[in-house]
């Protein structure tokens, strides 16, 4: 016992410094494990209120390059595209009838980025947009130049957004020009490329190829853009190829943002949990 | 001593703002991020105790880590250079040096700040890079990053250093 107690005695600083040490790793591999933006909700409150002040501010150097109702303006007219349809027909050579032919399938909420990364393993993007706009988990983020990312956590007037640039994010990718599809995920250095895997051998593909989403996952429509295929490897002991993807956003100068609102993921889920039901 | 805690807690105010607001903004390139906020755990009292700097940088981590979401990574780095700091102190000064009660880069010099400073953000740096990528498979490139956002760090850090230490110091030989 008094060997014990000379022993604690001799280490306490070590043993401090090992067990706080250890509690910072929990924390962080927590995060990691559900996959969700860092401490409560409350601490991201403070944050999210701290970077929207800031962006307050730092609007007036970029003399807003983008007004609120342009973006809002956009929002709507993308509503009104057909890729945000739900096409409603069973009978596909049937005639048209132009009443009950598309019910709304997505719409978007405008949001201003107010904190933004590309430098990290994993880039998060603050929205001035939470809760009580509308917003909840799960819920993809695009703009007018390719898709952005995915909203991980929602405090009532702030949004967390997962980057494309992150370790764990992954989208549901197609080829625009052959409609085969594959799921393209960011390799972890470069801000400008990402990696499309999944696509066969024998599919054609020359570089500049455009890469949308496929609309297979519930974040977003089908048809937005993403990027170019960049470069196209084969290796000859895989069955797949090794596309890497520019990416068509520019992360570097996020200022404003659609969030899609997919109106009808609650049934997607539903059929999904029914589908692995009865596995 | 007791008028070193509203100065410390000033510097841990200014230097998480300015890493916050500003050194986190710098979206430079993947091999340069810079970070000046281990400054606060490098200028604490010399005669803070050990179980203290760990605390301090424990909890200045953790302060950190909620604004830029990397929750326990920061944390988790500030503690161990905490931990590490009066180990490389002792090494890097010659025996016999009378100390001021912080370290001023008037009273030290800038040699002595630089390898302090180098060695010790270097730490910092690596630890928090390795941490966040969660694998030795882009170790060349963790190399490099870490290599080039020292320098950068370093070179910030001294500036702040010029603009806000007190001319006022003994100075030792």
């Amino acid at each position: 016992m008094y060997n014990l107690f000379r022993f604690f005695l001799r280490y306490h600083l070590f043993i401090l410094f090992l067990s706080l040490e250890v509690f910072c790793f929990y924390l962080s591999y927590r995060t990691r494990r559900y996959n969700e933006a860092a401490y409560s909700n409350f601490a991201n409150g403070i944050s999210g209120r701290v970077f929207d002040t800031y962006t307050g501010i730092t609007d007036y150097l970029y003399l807003r390059r983008m007004s609120d109702s342009l973006v809002r303006e956009n929002a709507i007219l993308r509503q009104k595209l057909v890729e945000s349809k739900f096409d409603n027909r069973v009978d596909s050579t049937g005639v048209n009838d132009s009443s009950g032919r598309y019910v709304q399938h997505f719409t978007y909420i405008t949001a201003r980025v107010i904190y933004n990364s590309v430098n990290h393993a994993s880039n998060l993007i603050y929205l001035n947009r939470g809760k009580q706009q509308g917003l909840t988990k799960q819920m993809g983020v695009f703009n007018a130049n390719g898709i952005v990312g995915q909203v991980i956590s929602v405090t009532d007037n702030y949004a967390a957004v997962m980057s494309v640039l992150s370790k764990d994010f992954k989208v549901s990718a197609k080829l625009k020009k052959s409609e085969f599809f594959g799921n393209m995920h960011w390799d972890g250095i470069n801000s400008t490329t990402a990696t499309l895997e999944e696509i066969p051998k024998h599919v054609p593909v020359k570089i500049g190829d455009t890469i949308v989403t496929s609309g297979f996952s519930e974040l977003f429509p089908r048809n937005l853009m993403i990027g170019t295929v960049k470069s196209v490897k084969t290796e000859p002991d895989k069955n797949f190829l090794d596309l890497t993807v520019n990416l068509s956003t520019n992360f570097g100068n996020l200022s404003y943002v659609y969030v899609v609102k997919n109106i009808r993921r609650d049934e997607l889920q539903n059929l999904d949990s029914l589908a692995h039901k009865n596995d | 001593m007791i008028n070193q805690i509203p100065i410390n807690l000033l510097r841990l105010f200014l230097l998480l703002m300015l890493q916050v607001l500003i050194f986190s903004h710098i979206n430079f390139s993947a091999f340069v991020n810079p970070y000046v906020f281990p400054l606060f755990i490098l200028l604490l009292p010399f005669e803070t105790p050990r179980w203290l700097l760990m605390l301090l940088g424990f909890a200045a981590g953790l302060a950190l880590d909620i604004f830029l979401n990397s929750t326990g990574m920061h944390a988790a780095a500030c503690l161990l250079i905490g931990y590490l700091r009066p180990f490389l102190i002792s090494i890097i000064t010659p025996k016999g040096t009378e100390f001021e009660i912080s370290p001023n880069i008037y009273a030290q010099g800038l040699t002595w700040f630089v390898v302090y400073l180098g060695v010790a953000t270097a730490i910092y740096l690596g630890f928090y890079f390795l941490l966040e990528a969660a694998t030795f498979l882009n170790f060349f490139f963790l190399l490099l990053k870490t290599i080039l956002s020292t320098i950068i760090s370093v070179a910030f850090m001294l500036i702040f250093l010029y603009l806000f230490s007190s001319k006022k110091v003994r100075r030792f030989a």
